[in-house]
């Protein structure tokens, strides 16, 4: 049909009909809209009001538990499934899930038994026994995700040694393992949902043992529904709705609409405080805790001048944590003064009692001794990640703390790398300083340790050949430190383990192989009206206790 | 040689043509993404994991290989229609990923390219229909104005405005999570609740697409309004226009009879090449508006180094691109016999 030469009577009728489907739209919108909109026209609003909505910018990329690797998936997989050990509320202490106490370890170190729950479905209505958990921990390990690493490395072997029994053996002694098992990835899964095979996965289901099922899983939401048949305690609401937004600026615009009920993750600086400021006046919460995550910067001991001590030492004495923490977090986070994060007991402000913040005569003194000064500047090269402004910001600050205290005898240059880049570089030996950040796999502190100091092949002349401490780009070995990592690997007393960490410690703040500048703090915003959110020490959020 | 069989050569010239385009595209992404700095594996691991774990997923994603080889493992793959296997989210294949996320697109697309067109068009016929009034005047200015507006900047301000002052529209996304999403086998939400008969569905799909669409819609009928505007003028003054006012029919006749045809033909190029450049570069929409779409998604996967999803998202969408041009050159040879091939 050629329409450009229709009548005008034809124009007329379909003028008509357009008119008439355009009204029938606006209708429907109507219609629509005001069974989706809360009161303050907001469309957030569930037409089952006892479920909370959650607003966050993570992005999920897969929620196959042997698979998951990043703090968000972490966070869903914690909350629809349960791991043979947990966290009791907002500490750091281990507490039995679906096993029912703490394993009984052989005298050698190597064998855990685990007694398990009785009682517990799947989502899927498989019963949960020792075989199902001895599978889920063998998929994890067989299937090759991301963190299968984690248990690889460690175990021997995973069996059921009686129907409510499981009997893990470790390669080598590892006082941490009970922590390690209450990792998100291992979580049990259904034996009758999942297989185990290399590569096979399935990022966009899950069944397991939660509070919670998964009823939908969307490209920018998901739903969450309570699981009627589980063991523990019940869910506060009825379920929860995660919707996704590509950007921090819909995710704080939603929160402040009350187009979400909660919003978690991923704000920008400016955008917390203006929340944190507002909150009285608008009634919402602001929940805060200490984060786990830390940032630190690496130094390259086979870089010159890096490789020699002292120029080390001045540098972490050139480090003013107050003032990143005021100037570029504007508060919003924790000076950290060791590579352990302060919410571990073994935790000791080393690099504050050694160096202090900011200490201008004693990075003076230092230079002087190492051979620099105003005549002969030393410099220095440091590296960050393009794509994370606050590092950009940090960088900044810091070099003109050396240009405005130092009156010339530092001089730091910056460049930019994109992580991708920086990530593949790293262990190459391609940058003499990089700021970096570190997020733990668990909460114990050989994770914090171990990552960063141990070294597998090299000696004190070469540097570290293979090894962690490779893997991080500062190249720095130690007999001594790679001693006392085994030890306290085997030690089971935790008094002891403490002092081995206090040993290691102190050897980090004199060989200073990196600086630890700053950790992290979670923000949680939750609506007036809702109840019962927090923020776990291990950063994680539960749905379940949450309610309006 | 005839005008038809001339153009069934054409066509068939043309259909030859876009295999070879899509080789050049889908070589030159391979090679660029290896080009550039990034091991993916270095970005799924990060610098924490061991070695010998870094060494085996290398393995197991074929990443160990010779490029040429990889290269090779790509194009017969390519040629199965086979677009291989995320390395991010595993598990899930590409073309799961393009199912899920293109519906998306294309129903911002689809809905935005309507709304430029009625608006763009619009305006335009009024601007050229009456030379020198405040219509055409406004009509100018109209399609300066939005033609040179940058989207994402005029998405924020209209989100603030309707969105988070008056509270007219949703923030951003697709559908609200609260309710269960329209399920149908094309994926555009608006089909598939109408197809399920869910009114309520479809009210809701309609008012998550207003705001995104009204914005990218209202900006994007600038171009089509000034290339109305100034086609329609040229083709009023034309020697046939005059001598149908000769013959004394009405300016209304003369505009929407014989006038007007003639002018949209450049449009129908401007309007396909925009709707491919759309789907494929809608990137800073799908962002402001937090649309759930295969250019946001896309734009994850370069960041995380996913080979085959981007591969796999840019060939998808080169296709398109291709397929439109030369859907456009087949449909303005049929429109126009001006045209010669």
């Amino acid at each position: 049909m050629n329409w450009l030469s229709l009548s005008g009577r034809q124009w007329r009728s379909l003028g008509k009909f357009l008119g008439l489907f355009s009204l029938c739209c606006f209708l429907a919108i109507s219609c629509a809209s005001r069974q989706t909109t809360q009161p303050t026209g907001s469309p957030a609003a569930s037409t089952n009001s006892d479920r909370i909505v959650l607003g966050t910018t993570a992005k999920v990329r897969t929620l196959d538990p042997a698979d998951a690797y990043d703090i968000w998936a972490g966070n869903l997989l914690y909350n629809l499934g349960d791991r043979l050990y947990t966290y009791e509320t907002r500490t750091t202490d281990l507490k039995p899930q679906l096993a029912t106490a703490l394993p009984q370890v052989s005298e050698d170190g190597l064998t855990y038994k685990i007694p398990l729950r009785q009682g517990v479905v799947f989502h899927d209505g498989t019963p949960f026994n020792a075989e199902a958990m001895a599978f889920s921990l063998r998929r994890f390990i067989e299937n090759g995700g991301q963190p299968s690493f984690l248990l690889s490395d460690t175990v021997e072997s995973v069996e059921a040694t009686g129907e409510n029994e499981l009997t893990i053996k470790l390669k080598k002694p590892f006082a941490a393992f009970p922590n390690l098992l209450a990792f998100s990835g291992a979580v049990a899964v259904s034996p009758k949902a999942y297989e185990i095979g290399e590569g096979k996965f399935k990022p966009s289901t899950f069944v397991g043992t939660g509070p919670y099922k998964l009823a939908q899983y969307g490209t920018d939401s998901l739903k969450l529904d309570v699981f009627d048949q589980y063991w523990g305690e019940k869910p506060a609401n009825q379920g929860v709705d995660i919707q996704s937004l590509s950007s921090p600026a819909n995710l704080y615009n939603a929160f402040q609409t009350g187009a979400v009920d909660v919003a978690y993750q991923n704000l920008d600086l400016d955008q917390i405080q203006s929340l944190q400021q507002g909150a009285q006046r608008s009634g919402w919460q602001v929940i805060e805790g200490r984060g786990d995550g830390i940032y630190y910067l690496t130094l390259n001991l086979q870089d010159k001048p890096l490789d020699q001590v002292l120029v080390r030492q001045a540098l972490a004495a050139l480090v003013d944590r107050p003032l990143l923490q005021q100037r570029v977090f504007q508060g919003q986070v924790e000076p950290l003064y060791s590579l352990i994060p302060s919410s571990l007991d073994a935790y000791s402000p080393v690099f504050q009692k050694s160096y202090g913040d900011g200490d201008v005569a004693k990075v003076k003194e230092l230079l002087a001794k190492a051979g620099y000064s105003k005549d002969k500047p030393l410099q220095l090269e440091l590296w960050y990640r393009s794509n994370l402004t606050s590092n950009e910001l940090v960088a900044t600050t810091l070099k003109a703390l050396a240009a405005q205290r130092l009156e010339g005898a530092m001089t730091i240059d910056l460049k930019s790398v994109e992580s991708a880049t920086a990530y593949q570089n790293l262990d190459k030996g391609a940058y003499p300083i990089f700021l970096l950040d570190w997020v733990p796999d668990f909460l114990d502190a050989d994770n914090y340790i171990q990552p960063f100091l141990a070294c597998a092949k090299g000696s004190e002349a070469t540097g570290c050949q293979e090894g962690a401490s490779k893997g991080q780009g500062s190249f720095y070995y130690s007999d001594r430190v790679n001693q006392l990592i085994d030890q306290e690997r085997q030690e089971q007393d935790p008094q002891a383990r403490q002092k081995i960490f206090a040993e290691i410690q102190n050897i980090l703040v004199n060989d200073v192989p990196f600086i630890p500048l700053w950790q992290n703090k979670e923000y949680l915003f939750v609506q007036k009206g809702i109840e019962g959110a927090r923020l776990e020490a291990t950063q994680k959020v539960p749905f379940s206790s949450i309610n309006k | 040689m005839s005008r038809s069989k001339a153009l069934q050569y054409y066509i068939v010239a043309r259909l030859l043509l876009a295999p070879l385009m899509l080789w050049t595209i889908t070589t030159a992404v391979f090679l660029l993404l290896r080009a550039t700095p990034g091991d993916p594996v270095d970005v799924i691991l990060g610098p924490r994991a061991p070695e010998a774990a870094k060494v085996a997923l290398r393995t197991q994603l074929g990443l160990d290989l010779p490029l040429l080889q990889q290269y090779f493992n790509y194009l017969g793959d390519l040629l199965r229609l086979d677009l291989g296997t995320s390395l991010t989210s595993r598990g899930q294949s590409v073309w799961e990923i393009i199912q899920a996320y293109f519906p998306a697109t294309v129903e911002l697309a689809v809905f935005s390219m309507t709304i430029a067109l009625v608006v763009g068009v619009g305006v335009g016929i009024l601007s050229a229909s009456k030379p020198d009034s405040v219509f055409d005047v406004g009509g100018r200015l109209f399609g300066i104005i939005t033609y040179s507006v940058p989207l994402f900047w005029a998405g924020m301000l209209l989100q603030l405005i309707f969105a988070v002052q008056l509270r007219w529209f949703p923030l951003g996304t697709r559908f609200p999570a609260t309710i269960p999403a329209p399920q149908g086998p094309t994926g555009l939400y608006t089909i598939d609740s109408l197809l399920s008969g869910n009114l309520m569905q479809f009210g809701v799909a309609l008012y998550y697409l207003a705001l995104p669409c009204l914005t990218l819609g209202i900006l994007l009928s600038g171009i089509f309004e000034r290339m109305v505007r100034v086609n329609l003028k040229q083709t009023l003054k034309a020697d046939y226009v005059e001598a149908a006012r000769a013959r004394g029919i009405s300016e209304g006749k003369i505009l929407w009879s014989h006038a007007l045809k003639n002018a949209l033909i450049p449009v129908i190029t401007v309007l396909g090449l925009t709707l491919a450049a759309m789907l494929g570069g809608a990137i800073l929409t799908e962002v402001t508006f937090s649309w759930p779409g295969l250019a946001n998604r896309l734009y994850e996967a370069i960041s995380l180094r996913d080979y085959p999803t981007v591969q796999g998202i840019v060939v998808f969408f080169a296709a398109i691109v291709v397929l439109a041009s030369i859907a456009i050159d087949l449909l303005n040879a049929y429109v126009d016999p001006r045209i010669r091939y």
